[in-house]
């Protein structure tokens, strides 16, 4: 008896590798049904910014020169590899052979110029064209080669070409990219039922013949975060894209069935400050703000323990990140000091304003509002609509304090904006900035950008609560979908179904 | 009857061209432009500038306000900024789904509501009534979203028999769409059917106590007879008037019970572009709206002038 158990322990044992390989290699077939929260307005990502419409169409329709890997990476798209010069300002792409359009037409160097002096020419619509209008010249020596002589040096550049900004359209079927999208992706364009989903096929001659391992994938647009978990409970969907409701979220976690991945994403929560307004103006008062917040109560109230704290305004997932966690500990008792500091031995009053469409952001406000209390702080809320947010407290900057997730990574340059809502105006961090953008050298742009990173920190510019979990919610049989989100897209190239 | 109708067709149509005016000027200085919602919070001020001469946003009000006007007249000419398509064809889809919906709804209101007010009014004050009516006030303390949900959980999440929301078609899959909007037209049905049940009741039990229903039951007809070929005609005119409302109310899209099912209806369609400032579907939709309560007053009151005589003539 012993022996037979002894025997099947090490038949066992020595399957257990060969089982494991089985459920690796990833099987091809199947549809996927992809829900997200909000319906792009338009399928076109170089046309608006939403970045509802890069979730659906990016790394999936469209593809742009430079991809962004699972782990931050910039890795080939449709460019093999790239080449920088000595001096930083040319960049040499060898872009990749054989590969066409959805409608047929090839993509070679002629068609990359053409979709960059779109992009940058006078009566451009793209949402970002200043992302472009560093390139002095574009020349194309051959098909597959792509010389770009930039103005200056741009630290940035190769992150914004990776970004959903900087996809290849086709120079016959752009036209129409808002609804009928042609790409170069692994999936083709099928269909779009207003109100209802986005299908898309596999690109039989996509330019990687292994991929994408799905035959269908269908993005459903279901806003109400109860009707996302009663659909997949349902059997309705197959994965909920986008942060699902950080509750429902763990109670599916505990349910073999289903699989919940805490990853990390582009974008950070923060309560921006209006630096002109009183008593904002004032350093101290920002900096006993920052010891007023307790960031892991903020993260357990309002996302149930998922996202991952910041100091500053930079999400672990991008590259140069500086943990600064550690500036501004949780300390009611040094800000009461620092507030008497400043003049407010007892405290002040004033208003938060709160944007209707984000609950993170209402419940953030309310979480605040109350360890604020605990300092002498009085918060009242107040709840805006969004078009209001945008025209009040955006471009008008009516606004004492506000909460709201900037989702793009790379972002923090708009605090070199004195101009920008925040209306913070610091040389020191301008030059740093500056030196950042014109770094030479990875250890230079670590360094640079690190300061950049430190001096809002130290600044408290804004109150710096948490970098957004990924969250994505799915079936227990779907396989190899992203655990972090280190760009804006959902990428289902490599995503296949365990039968 | 003639001059009657022409003066109310006159009326009807200066009342739509007032409120065609007044959406048109409160979209226009709404807050929120919807080129820089469209570029983001981060775009170029020139940038913002090219988008809104491409939106056309940067004309004069009045030309912007007849060149709406001629393409409501001429059909198709007003397009969505997101969907990029006509909005007259963006409402005639969705009204595929919330017209079916709404008449599902009062379907089901009339089926419950009819039985159970007209068998209150006749048991009054007895155990069925007080029983009925304890229902009935629950009905109406239940929001309908929350009811919509527990259909979900109940009958969707646990048993399956239904899907949780969504909807597929009526040209791919007939049944399954009737099937799809069972769920939220039940949820919306019951809680207007709360309100006419009590209103059958009321208006039941005072036709009752009127002299030619006693002279009815004096001239011995049967109970059935008095109560369903007498007293419910009269009984269902406020019925009917209320009914129409609510008519009107639900083809104006349910937006809430259509964000639960997530169906592609009438009110998610307004409900997503003011938030992101679709403007010309926005103002199509709020207009047709209008038009559509409007227009069941007219009939309303057509069929009260059928009615009553006396009517026409004031």
């Amino acid at each position: 008896m012993m022996k037979k158990i002894f025997l099947m322990m090490v038949f066992l044992a020595l399957m257990f590798p060969a089982l494991l390989a089985m459920a690796d290699t990833p099987q091809k077939g199947g549809n996927l049904i992809v829900c997200q929260p909000a319906e792009p307005p338009g399928l076109d990502p170089t046309a608006n910014t939403a970045a509802a419409i890069d979730r659906v169409v990016f790394s999936n329709i469209y593809e742009g020169l430079i991809k962004v890997d699972r782990n931050g990476n910039f890795i080939p798209g449709l460019a093999t590899k790239w080449e920088v010069s000595a001096d930083g300002r040319v960049y040499t792409f060898n872009l990749r052979q054989g590969v066409k359009f959805h409608n047929g037409e090839p993509f070679n160097a002629q068609t990359a110029k053409w979709n960059l002096e779109r992009a940058m020419g006078p009566d451009s619509v793209n949402a970002h064209p200043e992302y472009f209008r560093g390139i002095e010249k574009i020349e194309t020596p051959d098909d597959n080669t792509l010389i770009l002589s930039l103005k200056d040096v741009d630290a940035l550049f190769i992150p914004h070409m990776a970004e959903g900004d900087a996809v290849m359209l086709p120079m016959k079927g752009y036209e129409n990219a808002k609804s009928n999208p042609i790409g170069t992706g692994p999936f083709r364009f099928a269909k779009w039922v207003r109100g209802d989903r986005v299908e898309m096929v596999r690109f039989e001659d996509y330019w990687n013949t292994e991929l994408p391992y799905l035959d269908n994938v269908v993005f459903k647009f279901i806003g109400d975060a109860s009707a996302q978990i009663a659909a997949l409970k349902a059997g309705d969907i197959d994965v909920i894209g986008y942060i699902a409701a950080p509750e429902s979220a763990m109670e599916l976690s505990k349910d073999s069935s289903y699989k919940v991945y805490a990853g990390t994403t582009t974008g950070e929560v923060i309560m921006s400050t209006n630096n002109k307004a009183k008593p904002f103006d004032n350093k101290l008062v920002r900096q006993a703000m920052a010891y007023a917040i307790d960031r892991q109560a903020v993260i357990d109230l309002v996302m149930f323990g998922y996202g991952t704290p910041i100091g500053s305004h930079w999400s672990p997932s991008t590259p140069y990140y500086v943990d600064l966690t550690g500036k501004f500990p949780h300390n009611p008792q040094k800000a009461k000091e620092l507030l008497k500091e400043a003049g407010y031995p007892n405290g002040f009053e004033a208003t938060i304003k709160l944007p209707a469409i984000y609950s993170y952001s209402r419940r953030a406000g309310e979480v605040i509002a109350d360890q604020f209390a605990e300092v002498g702080i009085k918060l009242n809320i107040e709840i805006v609509e969004w078009g209001q947010w945008i025209e009040r407290i955006f471009k008008k900057k009516e606004y004492q304090l506000t909460m709201i997730g900037h989702v793009e990574a790379w972002d923090i340059g708009i605090y070199a904006n004195p101009d920008y809502y925040f209306q913070y105006d610091s040389q020191e961090f301008r030059d740093a900035y500056a030196k950042a953008l014109k770094a030479p050298n990875e250890e230079e742009k670590a360094q640079w950008f690190g300061r950049c990173q430190e001096i809002i920190a130290d600044d408290a510019v804004n109150g710096y609560l948490f970098s957004a979990p990924s969250l994505p919610v799915m079936k227990a049989a779907v396989m190899n979908w992203w655990e972090n989100y280190p760009t804006i897209a959902l990428d289902c190239t490599e995503v296949w179904w365990k039968k | 009857m003639t001059r009657y109708l022409i003066k109310k067709l006159t009326t009807l149509l200066v009342l739509l061209l007032l409120v065609s005016i007044a959406v048109f000027s409160v979209l226009f200085v709404l807050p929120g432009d919807p080129a820089q919602i469209i570029l983001g919070i981060n775009a170029t001020p020139e940038t913002l500038a090219n988008l809104r001469s491409q939106l056309g946003l940067d004309r004069p009000f009045s030309t912007q306000y007849l060149e709406w006007i001629a393409n409501l007249i001429t059909g198709r000419g007003n397009w969505s900024i997101n969907y990029d398509m006509p909005v007259y064809d963006l409402i005639v889809s969705r009204l595929a789904v919330t017209g079916p919906m709404a008449l599902m709804a009062m379907i089901f209101a009339v089926i419950i509501s009819l039985p159970f007010g007209i068998y209150a009014a006749r048991h009054q004050n007895q155990p069925g009534d007080v029983f009925v009516m304890f229902f009935t006030q629950l009905g109406l303390a239940t929001p309908e979203f929350w009811l919509g949900i527990l259909l979900i959980l109940l009958l969707s999440v646990k048993f399956g028999f239904f899907a949780a929301g969504g909807f597929p078609g009526w040209s791919t899959d007939f049944w399954g769409s009737l099937k799809a909007l069972l769920l939220p037209a039940f949820a919306l049905g019951v809680i207007r059917a709360s309100i006419l049940t009590r209103l059958t009741r009321s208006s039941m039990l005072e036709v009752l106590r009127e002299d030619y229903v006693r002279t009815a039951r004096a001239k011995g007809l049967r109970e059935r007879t008095v109560v369903y070929v007498h007293a419910l005609r009269n009984a269902l005119v406020p019925v009917l008037t209320i009914m129409g409302l609510q008519l009107g109310q639900l083809l104006a899209g349910a937006i809430i019970i259509e964000n639960v099912f997530y169906l592609p209806g009438l009110g998610r369609l307004v409900f997503q572009a003011i938030g992101q400032r679709d403007l010309p579907v926005v103002r199509d939709i709020v207009l047709f709206m209008a038009a559509a309560v409007v227009m069941v007053n007219f009939i309303v009151d057509l069929t009260y002038a059928t009615l009553d005589p006396r009517i026409r003539l004031e």
